[in-house]
Parts: C-alpha cells; sequence; structure tokens
C-alpha cells in the first residue's frame, strides 16, 4: 500500500460533512472502563460537530489477525478494519494499562497498520488504569507510538483510573472537565477535516 | 449537628505476639460485647462491627453480635461497620437491622459498604465482575424498603418483589443507611448524588487524604438538589489513646503492624510495618488517631475542621490488640476525649454541648 503523505492532508469541508471518527479499542473486557471513557469523549464530540463513529476491537478481530506476521497475511476481514482506521478522520487510540503498557495486542494492530498511513491524521488518546500512577502511559507510551507514525496527536489526551467508574460508567466530573478541555483545543481541526466521502483514491 | 464519636471492631482473632496462642471464637465474641458494653458505659456515641469472611475474624455476621450488644446496651447506637451489601439480599438486611432497631429501641444503624475483601463474593454464588452493578442495584432495594411498605421492585440480580410485605419496620421513623466510601471518586459521587451519609475509611496516609472525597462528595450532592449543610460525613480510622504520646504508639505498633502484615500483602505476602513509617502515620498530619487524649482530641478537631465530619469512629483492636488495652483505651477515649471534642465542636459551631 503506497498511501502517502499528500493523501491525508486536509480535505475541502463539504457542507453536512461528517467526521468520520474510528476507535480503536484496545481492551479485551466487554463493556470495559476503557469504552466507558471513550463513550464520554464520543458524546461530547458528537455535541460539537456531526460525526460517524465505528470501532475495531483488536481482542475481537480473531485469528487473521493474531496469526498475521505481516500485512500480506491478514484476511480480508482484518485488511478491512486496518483500512478503516487508516481512513479516518479521526482516530481514537484507547487502550487499558496490562503489565505496565498498552497491550501486546493493541500494539499488534499498529504494527500491521502502513507507515505513513496515519502521518499528519488527528488522534486521540485515552488510556484507563488501575490507579493514577499509571497515568503516564498516555505520554510515555502511547504518544511516541504515533510520533513514530508522524500523525497530529491531539495535545490533551484522557486517563480514567478504576476508581473513577461505577462499573463502567465514567462518573468523576474532573475527568469529564479535562475531555471538555482537550476536545475545545481540536474542535476547529476536525470540523476542518470532516469529510464523509472517502479520503484518498486509492485507500 | 452534635459530634458522635465511636468505636469499631472486626472482632480480630490474631496469634499472641508472644506466646503464638490464638484467642477462641468464643473468647473473642464475648471480648466483643464487652466492648459495645464498656463503649456504652463511658457514654461514647456509636459501635460498629465489620463483616469478614474468614477465620481470622469472628465477625462474619455482624447483625448477631449487634443484636447481643443491643441486650448489654443502653444508649450507645449501633452499626454495622460494613455491611458488604453487594453479597447480601436487601430483605434480609432489612429484615436483621430492623430486628435489632426494636431489640434496642432505635438504635440501629447500617453502613452499606463494597467491602475491601472479596472472600464474600463465591461464598454468596456472587460474581465479582457484578462488583459495582450489585452494590448499586442493592443499594437501590434497600432504600426502596426503607421507604415504602409494601413494595414492588424489580431489578436483575434477584427475583422481583410483588407487593411485598417486608417486616418488621423501624422502632422510630427510619433506620440512617450510610454509604463507606473508600476514596474512589466514583463512590464520592454516587454517595453524593444519592444524597446518603459517608463514612469515610482511612487506612493510612495524610491526614488530607480525603480532601477530594470530600469535595466530589458534596458538589455531586448539591448539583443533586441536597441540602449540602444536612449531609452528614464520619470518619472511620485505626487508631489508640493511650496514657500519653510515647505509650499509645509503644502499645499499638506492634499489634498494628501485624494487621497490616496479615491484611496488607504486597507480593503475595504480609509487609511488615516499619516502625519509622508508623510514628510518620501518627504525627499530626497524618491519619492515624494514635497518641495521648490531648493528641487525639487535636487530631479530631482536625478532622473536624478538615472535612466537617460529626462523627469518628476508631477501631483500636486492629493487630490482635488485648483486651485489657482495649477497654482501658475506650474508656480514655469516653471519659477523656469525647466530652471535650464534643464541647470545642459545639463551640465553634455556635452551639452548647
Amino acid at each position: 500500500m503506497t498511501t502517502s503523505v499528500v493523501d491525508a492532508e486536509p480535505a475541502a469541508r463539504m457542507d453536512g460533512a461528517a467526521l468520520r471518527v474510528v476507535v480503536v479499542n484496545g481492551s479485551p473486557n466487554q463493556p470495559s472502563k476503557t469504552m466507558g471513557l471513550v463513550d464520554v469523549v464520543l458524546d461530547m464530540l458528537g455535541g460539537m460537530l456531526p460525526m460517524e463513529t465505528s470501532r475495531i476491537d483488536v481482542y475481537r478481530l480473531g485469528p487473521g489477525f493474531t496469526g498475521a506476521i505481516g500485512r500480506d497475511d491478514v484476511t480480508p476481514e482484518v485488511e478491512a478494519a486496518l483500512r478503516l482506521a487508516e481512513d479516518a478522520d479521526l482516530l481514537i487510540a484507547a487502550a487499558p494499562v496490562f503489565r505496565g503498557t498498552y497491550p501486546g495486542m493493541f500494539k499488534h494492530f499498529f504494527d500491521l497498520v502502513d507507515q505513513y498511513a496515519l502521518a499528519n491524521k488527528p488522534v486521540l488518546l485515552a488510556a484507563t488504569g488501575g490507579g493514577d500512577h499509571h497515568a503516564l502511559v498516555l505520554e510515555h507510551a502511547l504518544r511516541p507510538l504515533f510520533a513514530f507514525f508522524q500523525a497530529l496527536t491531539v495535545p490533551v489526551a484522557f486517563f480514567a483510573s478504576a476508581g473513577d467508574f461505577d462499573g463502567t460508567r465514567l462518573l468523576n466530573p474532573r475527568i469529564y472537565g479535562r475531555i471538555e478541555v482537550g476536545l475545545a483545543d481540536v474542535a476547529d481541526l476536525l470540523k476542518a477535516r470532516a469529510t464523509s466521502s472517502p479520503a484518498t483514491p486509492d485507500a | 449537628m452534635a459530634f458522635e464519636i465511636g468505636i469499631m471492631t472486626f472482632g480480630e482473632i490474631t496469634a499472641d505476639l508472644t506466646t503464638g496462642a490464638l484467642p477462641s471464637p468464643r473468647q473473642r465474641v464475648r471480648e466483643t460485647i464487652e466492648q459495645a458494653k464498656a463503649a456504652d458505659e463511658v457514654g461514647l456515641d456509636v459501635f460498629g462491627v465489620g463483616e469478614h469472611h474468614r477465620s481470622d475474624f469472628v465477625g462474619s455476621a455482624p447483625a448477631i453480635l449487634l443484636a447481643a450488644a443491643a441486650e448489654q446496651t443502653k444508649r450507645i447506637r449501633l452499626t454495622s461497620s460494613v455491611t458488604v451489601l453487594s453479597s447480601e439480599d436487601p430483605v434480609r438486611v432489612w429484615e436483621q437491622f430492623a430486628t435489632i432497631d426494636l431489640l434496642s429501641a432505635g438504635r440501629a444503624e447500617i453502613i452499606a459498604g463494597r467491602g475491601s475483601y472479596t472472600e464474600s463474593f463465591p461464598l454468596f454464588g456472587y460474581d465479582l465482575s457484578d462488583y459495582a452493578d450489585l452494590f448499586r442495584e442493592n443499594l437501590d432495594l434497600l432504600l426502596k424498603i426503607r421507604e415504602q411498605n409494601p413494595l414492588t421492585w424489580k431489578g436483575r440480580f434477584r427475583a422481583p418483589l410483588v407487593d411485598a410485605d417486608i417486616a418488621p419496620r423501624a422502632d422510630g421513623a427510619t433506620i440512617p443507611v450510610w454509604v463507606g466510601v473508600g476514596g474512589s471518586p466514583a463512590s464520592a459521587v454516587s454517595t453524593g448524588r444519592l444524597g446518603l451519609p459517608m463514612a469515610l475509611a482511612l487506612l493510612l496516609g495524610p491526614i488530607t487524604f480525603h480532601e477530594q472525597t470530600v469535595a466530589l462528595y458534596r458538589e455531586s450532592a448539591a448539583k443533586a438538589g441536597h441540602d449540602v449543610d444536612a449531609l452528614r460525613i464520619s470518619i472511620n480510622a485505626h487508631g489508640y489513646v493511650g496514657r500519653t504520646s510515647q505509650e499509645a504508639r509503644d502499645v499499638m505498633y506492634p499489634y498494628f503492624a501485624k494487621g497490616i502484615a496479615d491484611n496488607n500483602h504486597q507480593r503475595g505476602k504480609g509487609l511488615l510495618l516499619p516502625r519509622a513509617a508508623f510514628d510518620a502515620q501518627s504525627s499530626p498530619g497524618a491519619g492515624l488517631l494514635v497518641g495521648s487524649p490531648q493528641e487525639i482530641i487535636d487530631k479530631l478537631l482536625a478532622y473536624h475542621e478538615l472535612y466537617g465530619v460529626s462523627r469518628a469512629i476508631m477501631q483500636m483492636g486492629f493487630g490482635g490488640l488485648p483486651q485489657k488495652e482495649h477497654l482501658e483505651a475506650i474508656e480514655r477515649l469516653g471519659t477523656e476525649v469525647a466530652p471535650v471534642v464534643r464541647r470545642e465542636v459545639a463551640a465553634r459551631e455556635g452551639r452548647t454541648a
């Protein structure tokens, strides 16, 4: 695949265009706190601009994904999931902390993503952990991964601890506040990136 | 609001530090009731029994111990500390505490908690992954039972109730239901939304540990339309009232360190709390309620100032403190600490104690 930097340049915004949001979910649990956090992000984002959302659960992609060593090995369904992420207007990368960082399955997904497919693409980071001491997973693990991709990673990233949830529902109002601030920072940028038509002819 | 001071116990069954001998469960249930009686006689306001389903605690059925305590006491309020509501049937909880309320002429209370131990879930056939949903649903049912009888109710985890007659009713108008909160922001928010009194637990840490908990609780209560000034908060903490500062620390340390080692594992093993760490936890800026009567007075007043608490419940027997020392500390708490704290708080609030 030969997606270039140019393909991800801002597309002209058409009237009524929606932001195509793709969530890459790195949690094995259903429901999960990680998606509880992302639900709040999507709710607030949906209040700011028109959008359409899809979600990729990396733990549900199956043997066609887990058995693939390279991009050529994946099954058509997994290829479609990878394309979906690569073609998003906004990618939300969300993962729980396992053994000190994002799960291997989550990384495996991005190991299969084309090296330049995320260049200049807005990426929002979200993570959950057992306690606040995991919060820097955003800055020390997730952000460098998307720096490799030369993605346009949103400055404010979102973290919530187990104690911020009642089950999988986020209750801590301070995290709601942070999400509001983080999204307001990039609302104009995201409006400009909204496109409901396919982003690139070769994608 | 009058400041209440009390004690709580888990009915610890801990090996004697020098002989290694275990007290018998029979001895410990008698000692537990003796503590309630002593606390009542020295004028303390609350006696609590915690729920643990293990052989190193005799308190797996707090309601039964509280019923026995009701028979031996006259004035003191009797509370669970806590009832592990996630793995209980709220109908049964209500029936038991309403019965205690009748036996004690209106002195029963419930602190509903999630429990910091998880042994009760497999015992009663509950799935730990339903932890949060079970607590939310059971608390909802318990509050509805308290409000109305007969009751029609439907939930996810138990059979629906159709025009169910749940008896007996409370001796007086109601039975107070507090929510035990360990400090997670979500617990503070959900308790505030319900407008229920909050029992804060503090094991170790700075005295300011719960500042955010209390702020979130008050914010969410106000947002839900509850009268924030009428909401009660209590602090539940470990401690020991000694004759002097040094004696209090020397008596409490070896037992508390053992309790921590038995219950607070690191890498799957008990860690003996170093004396230096214990002494740091005993300083004015830390949460532990250990010291001379004057030190305890100062710290309870500090808690009052920080969080606006109107109740403090001390756990003094953690790690198997011998009964003799326990009873002496109860007496100091009731006669030397409580009257001063009540008077000082009343003065601060512009009332006469």
